[in-house]
């Protein structure tokens, strides 16, 4: 698919195609920064005629912090705090790819302990995610209540990330060689709580949302996005196992303790907007399978094989790492000169960027409820997009 | 039983100062009802909201936030009165009484207890249906004027979505019309003596119960059709451009109707007043008059008014043409065949205790 | 699981990258539900949320100003910065500045000065930014004299921004780690340093527009100010 780049004043005079009969005037309309459903700062500029969308201009970049320069004057064990900020959903996975990709290249190997604990806390963090999606998802449609019980769900995780990590969003807590701290003696018995808790929360969620008539005309047949326009604009994640594609980082490249456990790579049929949500849902219960398995066979050692003053000079060359997160594929690449301890560049491939420019595509033709509709269900991190 | 309206009517020639005092009677109480419904109703939507969604809810101002809407009407009071600048004045000004007089006309002749009535026309119920008709104005009024495309939108919705429900909601009332023989309110109530329309039309008056409270809940703008204010879409929907006591009125208009919604149904369905006699049990009957009629049909209208406030809580938001679709394609005929089928039922005498 | 009694998803093996993947795949849903299972979804939902209304025991909102006596924090909760005293009042930095060198914006600032009886560097001030501390703890991580911990204050609000830049040692003066001869040499030593004094740093540079705040000095040694 070619991109020829256009400003954005060429993007709102260009004409479109009309063929109707009835002449009716299309008008712009801006769904600005500030938006309740607009999951963070993001401005769509709309091109609509009467209630149904003609055309889709995303203009992000509200929430740029400019992550990626920072990184150029930080040490790598300093990058990992800017990490969590960036899709801060997924902040555990997010440290993740840094700390592999980093390991990676200085040649750093990890026991079985730290992966596992990782593993289990990349796990838990999905889990977080989704439930707080699915109640975004359920408020954008229209029934507040499925908010509620998401995030009164999501605190119960959230108080095992605090035990054990100190902090609830911003958690600082994979990096490279290890972990910060070891984990407490209660959590395994938290986490085992938290999954027997967990288990017949998801059906509810399927009573209320999953298995209403009302949800499911809403999202049936409702942006489809086939696999090859998926594939060509480049998303991943759930977007791209919504339309049948079964790629999934955790089964094709293993890495940490994925290769240990046994669970499903969920992935849709026809890629409208009901696969996408029902293989969330799905993929959450495969997550608490993978946390069962793991929970007690973690093995014995040190929760960090580097010392703590490690100052890490990566060696010259180029490195890319990616994790499968909550979202997608984030990728990490660093460009190291062999000799500072900050890299030369680093830029991260953010899956929100890739997944937000098929509203481009699957939007057109869709009315106003619709475009929410699918904007829900693409799963959008503002800040990972603006970086 | 004589309504104010009678006794004002009666003394009209005689002694008009006396009939001027009824009238003015009449205008605080209603303003009174409104006033502290409008509170009552808000701090109970946002309790039972809260308790459906495993909170507590206002706990502050108050004990027990008892006085959380008297804190926010204070605000909204005090707050500065935003026109929009490009904006038609007028209509932006005219807006938010329409939509709050069309809900208190209705409550003038809503019969609240046997001796409570402020106005009973011959064609009580025709009337409602007229008036409800007037609401669209405030909304379309208001959201054409606010200057904002967004506003436009829920206006334009609602509009649509307000004049097809009516449709709806007449075919269930035409139903009860239709046994009763009557159309006025306090006739409709009495002709309940023997027993609640909801039940003695068996089949028919479930049916059409249900398609009058669905319609109802579309007349009223709550979710799931309440896409005219859309919260996660619009923002505001039409009254996002107004503030204070303006967009008290549009607030308080939402709360009443429903109040207003659930009272004409319960005057029709349930009974009005009337304690729920059997016709035919005279020992039976006299037990259920011992709670007062005027409690009876508080506890029926706070009754529906959960039921509205429950729908709200666990429905999402119907798309604008699922709506459209719902009521042409499903709602309507089924109300048509309803009205045939309770016709032929009418003339046969083949439901309980035939007049 | 099934929702209106369709099975949702489906599982199968496929073959991907020449490994078998066990896949779970989601039926679509060509046609709407049915108009009795559609009732009957409805219904369910509306049931569950009655089930929570009449168990207000699920409730799980907390009073906050009035339970503030039975809050606990877990005990690696990261907040306020602190410089761990031992019982007898002394901490245990060192000045070796590795803490400034780690955090990743430059929140800490040490001052150190040269002891005049043993010539050995100490702490002055150890100046921490709390306005713009990230709470990374990478500070308490890198200490390699653990002088560091990260405690439990989160009412910190103030309503001026200068308050928030504070000094965290109670005394300028030799840590209890370095060796001296005796208590009233060591007592000579120390000098008490006030909370809020210091020069403002932003990034290693004073700003010479925000004066700082100076409080009274303290009357006795130890005394905080």
């Amino acid at each position: 698919m070619t991109a020829a780049i256009k400003t954005l004043d060429e993007l709102l005079t260009s004409p479109t195609e009309t063929n109707r009969s009835l002449s009716t005037e299309e008008y712009f309309l801006n769904m600005g920064p500030q938006h309740p459903i607009a999951h963070g700062s993001l401005k769509l500029v709309l091109l609509m005629d009467g209630e149904t969308v003609r055309k889709v201009i995303p203009v992000p970049g509200f929430v740029h912090r400019g992550i990626e320069k920072m990184c150029e004057h930080l040490g790598y064990r300093q990058i990992i705090h800017l990490t969590d900020r960036m899709d801060y959903l997924s902040a555990l996975m997010n440290n993740w790819a840094v700390s592999k990709t980093v390991e990676k290249a200085a040649g750093i190997e990890t026991n079985g302990r730290i992966e596992t604990i990782r593993t289990i806390m990349a796990e838990l963090q999905r889990l977080q995610s989704h439930v707080l999606w699915w109640g975004v998802l359920g408020m954008d449609l229209g029934a507040f209540t499925a908010f509620m019980y998401a995030f009164r769900d999501r605190e119960i995780i959230g108080e095992i990330f605090e035990e054990t990590i100190g902090a609830r969003l911003t958690m600082n807590y994979i990096q490279p060689g290890g972990l910060m701290y070891d984990i407490l003696p209660d959590f395994v018995s938290k986490v085992k709580k938290l999954i027997a808790y967990l288990k017949p929360i998801i059906e509810e969620y399927d009573t209320l949302l999953s298995g209403n008539v009302i949800t499911q005309e809403r999202l049936r047949n409702i942006g489809i996005l086939k696999a090859e326009k998926a594939i060509g604009l480049g998303c991943t994640g759930p977007v791209l196992r919504g339309s049948g594609i079964p790629y999934d980082l955790r089964k094709l490249e293993p890495y940490g303790a994925y290769d240990k456990v046994d669970f499903d790579v969920v992935i849709g049929t026809k890629g409208d907007c009901w696969d996408r949500y029902y293989v969330r849902i799905e993929e959450m219960r495969q997550s608490l399978k993978i946390i069962e398995q793991l929970i007690d066979n973690i093995p014995e050692g040190p929760h960090s094989v580097a010392k703590i003053n490690y100052k890490i000079v990566l060696p010259e060359g180029t490195y890319y790492g990616q994790i499968e997160t909550a979202r997608g594929v984030l990728g990490v690449f660093i460009v190291s000169d062999g000799k500072n301890e900050t890299p030369y560049r680093m830029h991260f491939r953010s899956p929100s960027f890739n997944n937000l420019w098929t509203v481009t595509q699957i939007v057109p033709g869709w009315r106003i409820a619709d475009l929410i509709a699918i904007q829900s269900s693409l799963d959008l991190v503002i800040p990972d997009i603006d970086r | 039983m004589v309504t104010v309206a009678q006794r004002a009517a009666g003394v009209l020639e005689s002694n008009i100062w006396l009939s001027l005092w009824f009238m003015l009677i009449a205008l605080v109480a209603i303003g009174a009802l409104v006033a502290f419904l409008g509170m009552g109703l808000i701090y109970a939507e946002r309790k039972i909201a809260a308790r459906f969604q495993c909170r507590l809810g206002p706990m502050r101002v108050g004990p027990h936030g008892i006085l959380q809407t008297v804190a926010d009407t204070i605000k909204l009071l005090l707050k500065e009165d935003i026109i929009p600048a490009q904006s038609d004045k007028i209509m932006h000004l005219v807006a938010p009484f329409l939509a709050l007089s069309a809900t208190v006309l209705i409550l003038a002749v809503v019969p609240y207890s046997p001796i409570l009535q402020v106005a009973n026309p011959n064609i009580g119920i025709l009337y409602v249906t007229a008036i409800s008709g007037l609401s669209v104005m405030g909304i379309l009024l208001g959201g054409w004027s606010s200057n904002n495309k967004w506003s436009l939108i829920g206006g334009m919705r609602s509009a649509a979505q307000v004049i097809s429900y009516e449709i709806s909601a007449t075919l269930a009332v035409l139903v009860v019309v239709m046994f009763s023989g009557t159309l006025s309110l306090a006739g409709i109530v009495q002709s309940q003596q023997a027993g609640w329309w909801l039940w003695r039309m068996h089949g028919v008056g479930i049916i059409s119960f249900l398609i009058f409270i669905i319609a109802s809940t579309a007349e009223i703008n709550r979710t799931p059709f309440d896409i005219a204010e859309g919260e996660s879409e619009l923002t505001g929907g039409f009254h996002t451009e107004y503030s204070g006591l303006r967009f008290a009125f549009f607030f308080l208009a939402e709360f009443i109707n429903m109040f207003v919604a659930s009272a004409i149904a319960v005057t029709i369905f349930l009974g009005g007043w009337m304690p729920f006699y059997i016709g035919g049990f005279e020992h039976f009957n006299r037990v259920m008059t011992i709670i007062p009629p005027s409690m009876w049909f508080a506890g029926k209208t706070a009754f529906l008014i959960f039921i509205f406030m429950w729908f709200r809580w666990t429905f999402p938001r119907l798309r604008v043409d699922q709506l459209m679709r719902l009521e042409w394609k499903i709602l309507m005929p089924i109300g048509f065949i309803n009205l045939i089928a309770a016709a032929v039922i009418v003339i046969q005498k083949f439901y309980f205790f035939p007049e | 699981m099934a929702s209106n009694n369709i099975k949702a998803v489906k599982k199968e093996e496929r073959i991907i990258g020449g490994r078998k993947v066990s896949v779970a795949v989601v039926m679509p849903r060509d046609t709407p539900a049915p108009i009795p299972s559609a009732l009957a979804g409805l219904v369910k939902g509306m049931l569950l949320t009655l089930g929570y209304f009449v168990r207000p025991w699920k409730i799980v909102t907390r009073q906050y100003p009035e339970n503030r006596k039975t809050l606990k924090f877990p005990q690696r909760y990261r907040s306020m910065l602190h410089l761990i005293f031992e019982e007898d009042g002394y901490h245990r930095c060192m000045a070796c500045r590795i803490c400034e060198k780690a955090c990743p914006n430059r929140s800490i600032k040490i001052l150190s000065q040269k002891n005049q009886i043993s010539g050995k560097i100490e702490l002055d001030r150890y100046i921490w930014r709390m306005d713009t501390c990230v709470f990374c703890n990478a500070c308490v991580q890198s200490c390699p004299f653990d002088a560091l911990e990260m405690g439990h204050e989160f009412e910190n609000a103030v309503y001026d921004r200068r308050l928030l830049i504070f000094t965290l040692n109670r005394y300028a003066g030799p840590s209890v780690l370095r060796k001296v001869e005796s208590m009233e040499a060591r007592s000579k030593m120390m000098e008490p340093r006030d909370r809020y004094g210091g020069p403002v740093p932003l990034n290693g540079t004073s700003m010479p527009i925000v004066q700082p705040l100076m409080v009274k000095p303290a009357q006795k040694p130890g005394d905080i100010g």
